[in-house]
This record gives C-alpha cells, sequence and structure tokens, in this order.
C-alpha cells in the first residue's frame, strides 16, 4: 500500500519537475515571481552570513598580516613619495592630453559608464558553474543584462534580477560567450568560457578571421557591435594565437584581466546596452 | 510535523552555509554537497516518501539559486530521495558501510546528470577531464562529510523522536 501511494508521488512529482522544466525554457522568466519572493527571504540571510564568515576569516588572518603589513609599511611610505612625485608629472600631461583631445574633438566613449559597488554573498556550489550572488538588486538599479566588472576587468553579466539581489554568470563560466575585439586593430573575436581552461585560469578566443591581426599579449576588449556588452571594457590578454586547421578562421587562449579566484566586491554598470535589434551579435548569450 | 519543520529548517541552514562560508574557504578545491547527503540520509532513515519531500524541497532551493531550467534539479533530487528511500528496509542505526557506498553513489548520479544535461549535449566530449577534474574531487568530499554528518543526523532524529514519544505519553 505505501508502495504504490509512494510510487503516485513519484510519478506526480515526476510530471511536475518536467512541466516546470518545459515551461521555463520556452519562457524565461517564468518562475521570476517566485524567484524574487524567496530571495527576499534568503538574501539577508545570506548577506549577514557572509559578513560574519568573512569577519571571522578576517579576524584569523590579521594577525598573520599584521607583521608583514609592517614591513610593507615602510616600504609603501618610500613608493608613495615617489609615485606623488610622478604623479604631479603625470597630471601635468593629461591635462596637456585633455586640452589635444579638445582640439582634435575626440569622443570619450569609453569606460565612462555610472558604476555602483556591490558585494558577493553566494557562490553556486560544486564545479560546474561559475555563477554568483550579489547583493544588489533592481532597487537599486541592477537590470537583467547589466554588465559587472572588477579589478579593472570585465566579470560577467546578470542573468537574473530580484528586488535585493542579482545572479551574476561570470565570463569563465562554460555557457559564457563575449563578443570582443583586439584594442590594436578592432578586429572582431569571440571569447568564450570553457570549463577545461578553468584550471590553468584562461579562456577560449575563437572566429579571428585569417586575415585579422590579434597578435600574443593584445589588450581584448568588448566590441561595438556586442548585443549585451558595453563596449571597450578590458576583458583580457590574447595568447598563443594559432590558425585553425581548417584555415579559415584563427584562435587561440585569452588571459583574464580581472582575478576569479577571490571575487568579494564587484562594480555593476548601471544601465544596459540597448541595440534596438536583439539579432545582432547572435553568437553570444547565454547559450540556453 | 514538528520534525519534518525542524529538517526542513536545517536544510536551509545546510544550503546558505554551501553557498556562503564554504566560497570563503580558499584551502577547500572542491566542496561537499550538503543538501545531497541530507536529502540522502533522511531519504534512508525515513522512507521513500520522505526522501521525496526532503528531495523536492533541496531541488527547488538549488533551483531557486538560478542558472539553468526551473525543475531541473528538484526532478534529480525527488529521484535521489526515492531511490535511497527503497533502501530504507537495510537501514539499521550503526551501520556506516551501505550510507557510505550509497553517497558515492548518489554523487555520481548527480555530477553525470550535470554533465548529461548540460555539458555533453553542447558537445563537450572531454568525459575523463570532467570526471578527474570535478566529480572525483567532489566525491571525495561529499563521502568524508557524509561520515561525520551522518551520525549527526541519527543523534537528530533518535533526539526528536524521543521528543515526539515523550509528549505522547504526556497526552496519554
Amino acid at each position: 500500500m505505501e508502495t504504490k501511494r509512494s510510487k503516485y508521488i513519484l510519478a506526480g512529482l515526476t510530471l511536475l519537475c518536467v512541466l516546470l522544466i518545459g515551461i521555463s525554457s520556452l519562457q524565461d522568466g517564468f518562475m521570476d515571481p517566485l524567484r524574487a519572493g524567496v530571495g527576499y527571504l534568503l538574501v539577508p540571510i545570506q548577506s549577514g552570513v557572509n559578513a560574519v564568515g568573512s569577519g571571522i576569516y578576517e579576524d584569523l588572518t590579521d594577525m598573520a598580516a599584521l607583521r608583514e603589513a609592517q614591513i610593507e609599511n615602510e616600504e609603501l611610505k618610500t613608493r608613495v613619495s615617489e609615485l606623488t612625485e610622478e604623479n604631479n608629472r603625470l597630471q601635468a600631461e593629461q591635462q596637456e592630453l585633455q586640452r589635444l583631445r579638445e582640439l582634435y574633438e575626440l569622443d570619450q566613449d569609453y569606460m565612462q559608464y555610472e558604476t555602483i559597488g556591490a558585494r558577493v554573498i553566494a557562490k553556486d556550489s560544486g564545479d560546474w558553474f561559475q555563477i554568483f550572488r550579489i547583493n544588489k538588486g533592481s532597487q537599486d538599479g541592477v537590470q537583467v543584462d547589466s554588465n559587472v566588472i572588477a579589478g579593472g576587468g570585465l566579470v560577467g553579466i546578470v542573468t537574473d534580477v530580484g528586488a535585493n539581489y542579482a545572479t551574476v554568470r561570470s565570463i569563465i563560466d562554460d555557457l559564457s560567450r563575449v563578443s570582443a575585439m583586439g584594442i590594436r586593430t578592432g578586429d572582431k573575436c569571440i571569447v568564450a568560457g570553457d570549463l577545461t581552461l578553468y584550471n590553468e585560469g584562461r579562456l577560449r578566443i575563437t572566429n579571428i578571421t585569417t586575415d585579422g591581426d590579434i597578435q600574443d599579449g593584445d589588450q581584448i576588449i568588448t566590441s561595438n557591435i556586442s548585443s549585451k556588452f558595453l563596449p571597450g571594457i578590458l576583458v583580457g590578454y590574447a595568447a598563443d594565437i594559432t590558425i585553425d586547421p581548417e584555415r579559415l578562421t584563427k584562435s587561440g587562449y585569452l588571459i583574464p584581466a580581472a582575478e576569479f579566484d577571490d571575487l568579494q566586491e564587484v562594480l555593476v554598470i548601471v544601465g544596459t546596452k540597448d541595440t534596438g535589434d536583439s539579432e545582432l551579435g547572435a553568437l553570444e548569450g547565454s547559450g540556453s | 510535523m514538528k520534525r519534518i519543520l525542524i529538517n526542513l529548517f536545517l536544510m536551509v541552514v545546510a544550503f546558505i552555509i554551501q553557498n556562503c562560508i564554504f566560497p570563503l574557504l580558499p584551502f577547500l578545491s572542491a566542496s561537499p554537497n550538503l543538501l545531497l547527503i541530507f536529502t540522502f540520509s533522511l531519504g534512508f532513515i525515513h522512507g521513500k516518501e520522505a526522501g521525496m519531500l526532503y528531495g523536492f524541497f533541496a531541488g527547488l532551493l538549488t533551483d531557486l539559486f538560478g542558472g539553468g531550467p526551473f525543475g531541473f534539479y528538484s526532478l534529480l533530487y525527488v529521484y535521489i530521495g526515492y531511490v535511497n528511500g527503497s533502501f530504507t528496509q537495510y537501514y539499521y542505526e550503526d551501520y556506516i558501510t551501505l550510507p557510505l557506498i550509497l553517497s558515492i553513489g548518489n554523487e555520481l548520479a548527480y555530477n553525470l546528470y550535470i554533465y548529461v544535461f548540460r555539458f555533453l549535449i553542447r558537445k563537450r566530449l572531454d568525459v575523463l577531464y570532467y570526471l578527474k577534474n570535478i566529480i572525483v574531487p567532489e566525491i571525495i568530499f561529499t563521502v568524508v562529510t557524509t561520515l561525520l554528518l551522518y551520525r549527526l543526523f541519527l543523534f537528530i532524529s533518535r533526539k526528536l523522536e524521543e521528543m515526539e514519544q515523550r509528549r505522547d505519553s504526556n497526552f496519554v
């Protein structure tokens, strides 16, 4: 009797789950109200636990770090005076550059984005996916497809947003595709995450045309034709570019500019790219 | 009823530890899957239906975290609860070998499920790489954690049973 009933329950739950999978893969955002509701309850707890956890961990490492810090402090003091001097000189040069730019009426489109800081409060368990959650959401102006940067480089893109949290898929995730270009020549390429390269700290660069000029060490930035990523954000540096066997394209590796090992704080760029044409950059995106 | 609520609460705690505390520990190269241990232990101790209930809850928590179609993990956890629940007839309190074997089997099933439906279908064919770098480390961590946690679950469920019995006898 008991086994029969549990079989019915199993069949019922299976049907329910399969239905949910079907509906949510056909229609994005179907479960968002539920996700947002649970987010209201869970996110404050996650933030708290995270703050306490990192607090304790920092206390433990503080003592060990103190001695090192004292030595470092001495070194840094001399460095500061050096840098102050250098800075003065650079400021003068910057002013000169500013004047010359105005003369040439150059646009300063790139990297003039408004950002807000956010804290990483949770990560996906297991090593399959590189997804994390931050403690800023739609209340703070974060939207789906908002770009996320840290340490001067692109980190990822917001895939799901609630009132007080947002889920970010980082560019090292296996599903991630970023339309990018070499800063020197503007040749287009695709930067793809790959789990098999994750341990080496690399990503894959593909779809460079054979006559495209991207060389080892070139800076790779997000492309102006990307549908989701704002143009001109540094992604990383090209390495080991070779011609593919079929001789139609070139591919290689990318060493990311952002550090992913120890991500604690990130910057979210407020506002998303508005291309008005979702067909553009069809190669990139979620892949889901 | 009270026991179910306490177990569900513990699962939320485990979920938060898994997502918020483990990533902070830099020396953990892989992290144990606490929700999986919860689902299988409770299923093994209390039977199929309990296993499905706790499994469904664990899956919902994981699905709510985001990433992928909703229900993907719920489906898997329901089955893990059900299958482990059907081993409940061999359940004997101080017997640790079978739970450990089950734990390894569960981890393997869990990771292969993710591999097949999220990676293999996108033509990521390098099974051996994923096995060596992701699946095996996670299995080891989870099995070691099972050794510790399974005893704790037994202790908790025994205490809760005692509490319920005491309350029942008070009424009589």
